[in-house]
């Protein structure tokens, strides 16, 4: 019985106690109810369509878009180009080209030397070196992937190179050279991740940049993704490293650049598109068409290609030969 | 000292405890108002009343005051000054980060320890700045999301300097990233942090300059209910003059143009610190900020070559903002506030570099046009003569030698201005004090001649 009191004074406190606990509720002192991600400039989930390629029915055109102007005789030496555009371009001293200077492999800015480099700017310094016998003479215009045809048209650029889908839609408002290369659509992910088709990524994240064949393609998949559109394909990359976005999707040679400056993605299903790319001309300058055609059969034929090709493509992408020229 | 017997009735019990204990004096004020010694002493009271009621309302003002201008100095001005400070130095990372990629290469270590001097002194000015935010909410967001997004954006900065290093163009997507989170969401907020900042310390000045009314009515009434008093008691008394109300009248005089004197000059000392002061750092700190922007815009359009948004025509936009002989150039507004030949030569040089780097951009633009992009960037970044980055360290010191110096005469005017206010308030409550005594002892020495 003696010990009733203290077991009391226990069971009072332990009351208090609990009453003291139930009156107070802690106020988080520094409450953060949303974080904000940070976002590449200009990235837009599910926009409108912004690409020619919109029209119900494309026009028909040779060979999907593939067969270009036939080169006439052989290619003047730099320095004497024939009366016309050609001409023009020879006095101005300057090769405008249209260009990428983000996407790895094609078109990028070497962050170590400052200078633009890739497949693309190869075939660039090809077309400089046959017009004014030096391969430099060039003014870089980087264009995003949307400005290309308008770029064309308005003559801001002699030509584009940026890795450009010839197809008849685009045809119908500028020219394009014999194909130089043959990419196809097909899927970039996390290494981790066990998708390998489209199809699963129904309501998922995939990213592509505005303007491009590829950004059509997956407006279109079925079922409905969410296509998150950038600027340039640097940006989708760090959408894609910053969990912005589930998937990446456009052509394999793209992709692999993006593979090759992280080892923690991977290229994976079937390519499920042909994207032949060619080199844009405004559609007036037939004569630089022909002229760009002789250039490039040449680089072919010479291996100038091809030690571009295994300099850039080959270590990502595999062995590959230059595609054979088909003209209309 | 008896001269002339009083003509009315001898004095009402309880008088004479009357002064000792105001209090019961109250009580006694319905039955002897009626007679002259009741109500003399409920003269005495309303006016002993009055007195201290002047007095304290007076001093308290003053002392409000005081204090308002010790915050100016001490944390108003400072605040506006570390908001400008936060702003220049994240606008200077910025184009410092975009001038390093432009560089290529490993990044000169000049750029380098610059970009990081910009991040600590943001750092340090955004502490300054979010010391005293108080109880303003919009300021509050302000410094909430610059808190949030100031990590956010030199961990993305650091990212893109790892992609820089092995040659990936991923590194300026995360350049262009970090770029468009800074002009998209931290300056803005910085700039509107400045502004509250700026609007408080003007607003603070206003209050500190108005005219204590209150005060001076209550003073003037106590001064003509001494004089009435006085009137009165000399025509039932026919004495001219009580020597004890006599006193309390010039005591409250005095401090009655003591205060409106201090008060005038204290008024003109801030406003001399507003206009030649604040209100130019005000203008210096906006053309400050254009030229900050001008900057930003021509390294991004060199980073972009044109591809991205049009800083070349925000730059256009902007331009007219620094540039002309009129009013409309904001260094020509600065240069007419300026209250000493020596700020004003300093604007001048600021107003010459201005050129100077206009021309350089100019050439820049040119280059780039001709499709000489590496010597463009030459121009923009290297630190030839002629170069703009050497003319926009030059107007920065220039706008930062000018800025100090209207901090510098915001601070000699203001605190001139305190002076004059010095020993007001002991002074006020003394010469309170000695009203309050003279009434007393005034009213005292005529009742006791009803005895």
């Amino acid at each position: 019985m003696r010990n009733r009191m203290p077991m009391a004074a226990v069971i009072v406190m332990a009351l208090f106690l609990s009453a003291c606990g139930s009156t107070g509720t802690l106020a988080d002192p520094a409450p953060v109810n949303t974080v904000e991600r940070p976002r590449p400039v200009g990235a837009a989930e599910n926009p409108t369509a912004t690409s020619g390629s919109a029209a119900p029915a494309p026009p028909s055109c040779p060979a999907d878009g593939r067969a270009s102007i036939r080169p006439t005789g052989p290619l003047p030496p730099p320095g004497q180009m024939p009366d016309g555009n050609m001409r023009t371009i020879q006095q101005r001293g300057l090769l405008k080209a249209g260009v990428d200077q983000n996407t790895f492999l094609f078109g990028f800015r070497n962050p170590n030397t400052g200078q633009l480099e890739g497949f693309d700017i190869d075939r660039v310094h090809e077309i400089a070196a046959a017009i004014f016998g030096d391969p430099n003479k060039i003014q870089y215009v980087p264009l995003a992937s949307a400005d290309r045809i308008e770029a064309l048209k308005t003559g801001k650029v002699d030509v584009v190179v940026r890795t450009f889908t010839a197809n008849c839609t685009r045809w119908a408002d500028i020219n394009f050279s014999a194909i130089y290369y043959v990419a196809g659509q097909r899927l970039l992910v996390d290494k981790s991740s066990t998708v390998t088709d489209l199809k699963q990524l129904g309501g998922k994240r995939v990213c592509t940049q505005t303007g491009s064949t590829s950004f059509n393609t997956l407006s279109k998949a079925d079922p409905k993704l969410v296509v998150v559109a950038t600027k340039t394909w640097s940006d989708c990359l760090i959408m894609l490293q910053q969990g912005q976005a589930d998937a990446i999707s456009t052509d394999d040679g793209i992709l692999a650049g993006m593979a090759a400056q992280d080892p923690n993605v991977k290229l994976v299903g079937n390519r499920f598109t042909q994207e032949p790319y060619g080199i844009g001309i405004p559609k007036r300058n037939e004569d630089m068409v022909r002229f760009v055609n002789s250039v490039l059969e040449k680089s072919i034929r010479d291996g100038a290609w091809q030690a571009s090709y295994n300099r850039w493509l080959r270590p990502s992408i595999g062995d590959a030969s230059p595609p054979v020229p088909e003209y209309r | 000292m008896v001269v002339t017997a009083p003509r009315e009735a001898p004095p009402a019990p309880g008088t004479r405890r009357v002064l000792g204990t105001p209090l019961s004096a109250v009580r006694q004020l319905t039955r002897s108002a009626g007679t002259t010694p009741g109500r003399l002493t409920v003269i005495a009271v309303g006016l002993v009343l009055l007195t201290v009621l002047t007095g304290l309302v007076g001093a308290l003002a003053l002392q409000q005051k005081q204090t308002t201008i010790d915050n100016l100095v001490e944390h108003r001005e400072p605040l506006a000054a570390a908001a400008q400070q936060l702003y220049r130095s994240l606008s200077d990372a910025d184009a410092t980060a975009a001038s390093a990629f432009l560089s290529g290469g490993t990044e000169p270590e000049a750029l380098r320890s610059r970009y990081e001097r910009d991040i600590a002194q943001a750092g340090a000015a955004l502490a300054k700045a979010s010391s005293d935010v108080g109880d303003d909410t919009q300021a509050q967001a302000q410094v909430q999301l610059l808190n949030q997004q100031l990590p956010v954006y030199a961990s993305l900065v650091e990212t893109a300097r790892t992609n820089n290093r092995q040659g990936f163009p991923a590194g300026a997507a995360y350049l262009r990233e970090a770029n468009g989170l800074m002009r998209d969401k931290i300056l803005p907020a910085a700039n509107t942090l400045y502004r509250i900042d700026f609007v408080r310390l003007g607003a603070e000045q206003e209050d500190v300059r108005s005219f204590p009314w209150a005060t001076v009515v209550l003073a003037v009434l106590l001064l003509a209910a001494l004089i009435a008093t006085q009137m009165y008691l000399t025509r039932r008394t026919n004495r001219l003059i009580n020597i004890g109300l006599a006193v309390a009248t010039v005591a409250v005089l005095l401090s009655l143009i003591w205060g409106t004197v201090a008060m005038l000059f204290m008024s003109g000392g801030v406003a001399d610190g507003q206009r030649n002061g604040s209100a130019l750092a005000e203008v210096l700190v906006r053309a400050r900020i254009v030229t900050l922007k001008l900057r930003a815009d021509e390294t991004l359009t060199l980073v972009t070559r044109g591809d991205g948004p049009d800083y070349d025509g925000d730059f256009t936009k902007l331009r007219p903002e620094v540039s002309g002989d009129t009013e409309a150039n904001l260094l020509v507004q600065a240069k007419n506030l300026a209250s000493s030949q020596q700020v004003a030569d300093e604007i001048q040089s600021a107003i010459n570099n201005t050129n100077a780097y206009l021309t350089a951009h100019d050439r820049i633009r040119q280059l780039d046009k001709d499709g000489k992009y590496q010597e463009a960037v030459d121009a923009a970044i290297k630190d030839a003569p002629d170069s703009a980055a050497t003319a926009f360290a030059k107007l920065d010191e220039n706008l930062l030698n000018a800025l100090n110096a209207g901090r510098q005469e915001f601070l000699n005017q203001t605190l001139t201005a305190r002076n004059a206010l010095t020993g007001l308030v002991p002074g006020a409550v003394v010469l309170a004090l000695l009203a309050a005594a003279g009434i007393t002892l005034g009213v005292a020495q005529r009742l006791r001649e009803y005895r």
